[in-house]
């Protein structure tokens, strides 16, 4: 993975200091609060209902487990002994006093991690997909792309007062596990007749009030013209995006409301400027250099099988199930990748401890050349583990209550932080994921369900990505009392969809029944091998309508 | 966002957070601000609770505090006042799924 | 400007010779500052004149005025006032970066309106070179300002090329 030179220390340090300088400004009374605040918000620092709340950002999703023990040390000293991992493959910590951020941030320097741009209106955390490097049939690794537009967009001066927020994301692979189209800009790495490689830019995908799916703005940029095609795209939004109405000011809106073709022609012509001159043409030495840092690691040559795998599956059906819903082929003979679920039965979506941490940092350092990944669903991966030792993986993260069987199952739902954190919130979106989990906690019965992607969101912000879970649930807030509103049928891969609303909400009494009827509904009427979003695409909202307000 | 009280709310408290360390903070009747809901000065009335917002915002005010304002609160019979809100509520005690944390785990140490 | 206010040129106080002019207000002697819609109006009749010439873009909550629109005028222009409304605003970023960069722009560009210490450096590296600032910013604070990062990834209007290319000279 990259790693800083020079230059990145010291303007993370740098970056360090001037934000020490503010909050010292801030204290003293020098700087108000209305001018102090996007300063703190470009530093990941946000006020929430019972604190700050610091969003650290983590490149693209990839740590290492130097960084990993960091952020277990930072939980301890400076928060409550856990961290949040988010669907942005970020980290956040709920309790951090604002006067001791400065040397939380010093901390983080040290292990080449900080929390620049986390929030604010400005370009976020580049995201991409979590089995990057790993997976079999990539295209590229879109961690190198990912990591030159991460450069690109720190600090950059013209882009630091957007109308609003700026999320990019980057996949390498036809299946995307980014959300791509549902990002202000997203990126495919293709290949063309040619086979040259270049990039699909997809641009105005969004959730939110009011959720969009990009338009394919370009097929095909060449490689070497997508930092002049992105700085076309946030010129053409910083020029034209609208400042009178922060619902309406995302780029999303500014497609919609231009439409795809024009908005096309603006970019295209802004973007022939920028090429002509130049100077956003990354030298191929740099290109080299940094895609160096994401070389396979040193891979053993080993058989497709292992049986000392073969016969711990044999041995421990509780391992053997696990291997079969969180362990995925490696692109690598005799190599696997695992997905450990921050889900366990009952438990807060995508909480670590300081303890956890520290036991899946010693796994990565151990058993995965010293790496790991966040994804988009609140869990974590050790991308490159030998089949030979999967079962002492396994057996370690069982200590640790990281070992849940249900990767993509029911209870493997993601869930914003929601009132009980969130000072944007309208309801409590964490306690339902609990609920739902409970619920369904016979794995049987959770293995017999299959796939089914529950988001849920505790307001219209979206964080818990509801538009784009197979069910979405959204809290909402009738004179004083939490209700849930159901969608259905939204999917953030390659076949993105915005889920379709059932109808009138539910109370906290009655939305879990109604998980319950719905996936009664998908059982009784799903042919062989469908999963409840096959099953939803092929006979429409019409029948889960009808069981979900039947009397 | 902030929820403010509803129209016709008679009694009002005016809470904040703490600039140092973002704590929930309630304005008391000798104008400190106190962690513990039990402690803020109800206001009974709109004017009594414009005249409480107001003395929460003297000069200087965010050297200590960020972003008051006033929220409903209604009688209840054990503990002489409680929020109106979810929101408020959960404010004022602490997560609901992490009863180890915030101000309810402090009342419990405190026992 | 206003006793408020001062200016800061090349990183050297300056007094102003420009006078902001209203649209309805007759125009003296003393060079002033107009409005687009003005420069439009009259700019042919007052670079007949000889006058120097100097233009406010305002920056808008819905849609900005455009800079291309300065295309004609820009070898008569001795200044451009680009105006952020509130610091938040940040259209004047790359209004000031098409001048600078793209239409060559090589008079002075300045900055007014809410122009606050942490927003500076960002502008400067846009191709801001003149600041209507508070009066009470010390030429301290603003190099203090200027220099707080050190290098920039990126290149912008300034004459400094970028790490992803400075790694490699």
């Amino acid at each position: 993975m990259y790693r800083y030179d020079e230059f990145d220390h010291q303007l993370v340090a740098e970056r360090v200091e001037q934000f020490r300088g503010q909050v010292e400004r801030r204290v003293s009374g020098e700087l108000s609060e209305d001018a102090f605040k996007p300063l703190r918000l470009m530093n990941g620092v946000y006020l929430q209902l019972h604190a700050y709340m610091l969003r650290v950002a983590i490149p693209y999703g990839t740590l290492s487990s130097r960084q990993l023990r960091k952020l277990a040390h930072i939980a301890r000293e400076y928060d409550r002994g856990y961290g949040h991992f988010t669907t942005r493959q970020n980290i956040q910590y709920n309790w951090p006093a604002l006067a001791r951020i400065p040397d939380l941030l010093a901390e983080l320097a040290e292990v080449e991690m900080h929390a620049i741009q986390t929030s604010g209106n400005c370009i976020r955390n580049v995201t991409s997909d979590q089995y990057a490097g790993a997976i079999a049939d990539e295209i590229e690794d879109p961690r190198i792309i990912s990591e030159i537009i991460r450069q690109w967009s720190t600090f950059h001066p013209e882009f630091s007062y957007l109308p609003r927020k700026f999320k990019i994301a980057v996949t390498g692979h036809a299946h995307d596990r980014a959300a791509i189209k549902l990002h202000d800009i997203g990126i495919v790495i293709v290949r063309n007749e040619a086979g040259e490689i270049g990039y699909e830019v997809h641009v105005g995908g969004g959730q939110g009030r009011t959720p969009f799916i990009a338009k394919k703005l370009s097929e095909f940029v060449p490689k070497g013209k997508l930092l002049a095609y992105l700085e076309a795209v946030m010129r053409v939004y910083n020029m034209l995006g609208r400042r009178d109405n922060s619902y309406k000011a995302r780029i999303k809106i500014l497609v919609h409301e231009t439409g795809e073709e024009e908005m096309r022609k603006l970019v295209e012509a802004e973007f022939a400027q920028i090429d002509a001159s130049k100077m956003l043409e990354v030298p191929q030495a740099e290109i080299d250099r940094i895609t160096r840092y994401f070389e396979p690691p040193a891979f053993e040559t080993l058989p497709a099988e292992s049986a000392a795998f073969n016969k711990a599956q044999a041995d421990d059906a509780g391992f053997a199930q696990w291997c079969r819903t969180n362990v995925v082929a490696h692109r690598q003979s005799g190599y696997s990748i695992v997905n450990i679920s921050l889900k366990p039965i009952g438990g807060v979506p995508g909480d670590a401890t300081d303890v956890q941490m520290e036991a899946i940092a010693e796994l990565a350092e151990a058993y995965s050349f010293d790496e790991l990944r966040v994804t988009h669903e609140q869990n974590l991966v050790l991308p490159h583990i030998r089949l030979d030792d999967l079962k002492a993986v396994y057996d370690r993260l069982v200590t640790h209550e990281l070992a849940t069987p249900n990767l993509g199952l029911i209870s493997d739902a993601i869930a914003c932080p929601g009132l009980d954190y969130c000072n944007l919130a309208n309801a409590r979106s964490i306690p339902l994921a609990q609920e739902i989990s409970n619920r369904f906690a016979d794995f049987d019965r959770q293995y017999d369900i299959g796939e089914l992607k529950i988001k849920i969101s505790g307001c219209i912000n979206a964080c818990g990505h509801h538009h784009v879970g197979h069910i979405g649930i959204l809290g909402v807030d009738k004179k004083g009392t939490e209700f849930y509103q159901i969608s259905l049928g939204g999917s953030a891969d390659e076949h993105a969809s915005l889920g379709d609303i059932t109808g009138r909400a539910f109370t906290e009494d009655t939305i879990v029944d109604a998980i319950e009827t719905l996936v009664e509904t998908y059982v009784g009427l799903r042919h062989a091998d469908e999963r409840f979003i096959d099953t939803y695409r092929r006979v429409g909202l019409t029948p889960f309508k009808e069981r979900l307000y039947a009397e | 966002m902030a929820q403010h009280s509803s129209k016709g709310a008679r009694f009002q408290a005016v809470t904040a957070n703490r600039l140092l360390d973002g704590e929930v903070v309630y304005l008391a009747a000798d104008n400190s601000w106190t962690e513990v809901f039990s402690e803020a000065e109800i206001a009974d009335g709109p004017e009594a609770g414009e005249a409480l917002l107001a003395r929460a915002v003297p000069d200087g005010f965010e050297k200590q505090v960020l972003e008051p304002y006033l929220f409903e609160a209604i009688e209840d019979e054990n503990t002489g006042f409680r929020p109106v809100s979810v929101r408020e509520i959960i404010r004022a005690k602490g997560p609901t799924v992490r009863l180890d944390l915030g101000k309810q785990a402090r009342k419990q140490a405190q026992g | 400007m206003p006793n408020s206010k001062k200016l800061i040129i090349d990183g050297a106080e300056s007094s102003d010779i420009w006078h902001f002019v209203d649209d309805e207000t007759p125009l003296a002697e003393a060079p002033a500052i107009i409005s687009l819609t003005r420069l439009h109006d009259e700019g042919a009749e007052l670079v007949a004149a000889g006058k120097k010439l100097g233009v406010i873009l305002r920056a808008g909550e819905k849609q900005g005025e455009d800079v291309h629109a300065l295309k004609h005028f820009l070898d008569n222009l001795a200044v451009v006032a680009i105006e952020f409304p509130v610091y938040r605003n940040g259209r004047g970023y790359s209004t000031a970066r098409i001048l600078r960069g793209q239409m060559g722009f090589r008079g002075e560009i300045r900055a007014v309106g809410e122009v606050l210490f942490d927003q500076w450096h960002f502008m400067h590296r846009c191709g801001i070179n003149a600041f209507e600032v508070d009066a009470d910013v010390s030429l301290e604070a603003f190099n203090e300002a200027m220099g707080e990062l050190s290098a920039a990834y990126q290149p912008a209007a300034d004459p400094q090329r970028g790490i992803l290319w400075r790694r490699h000279n």
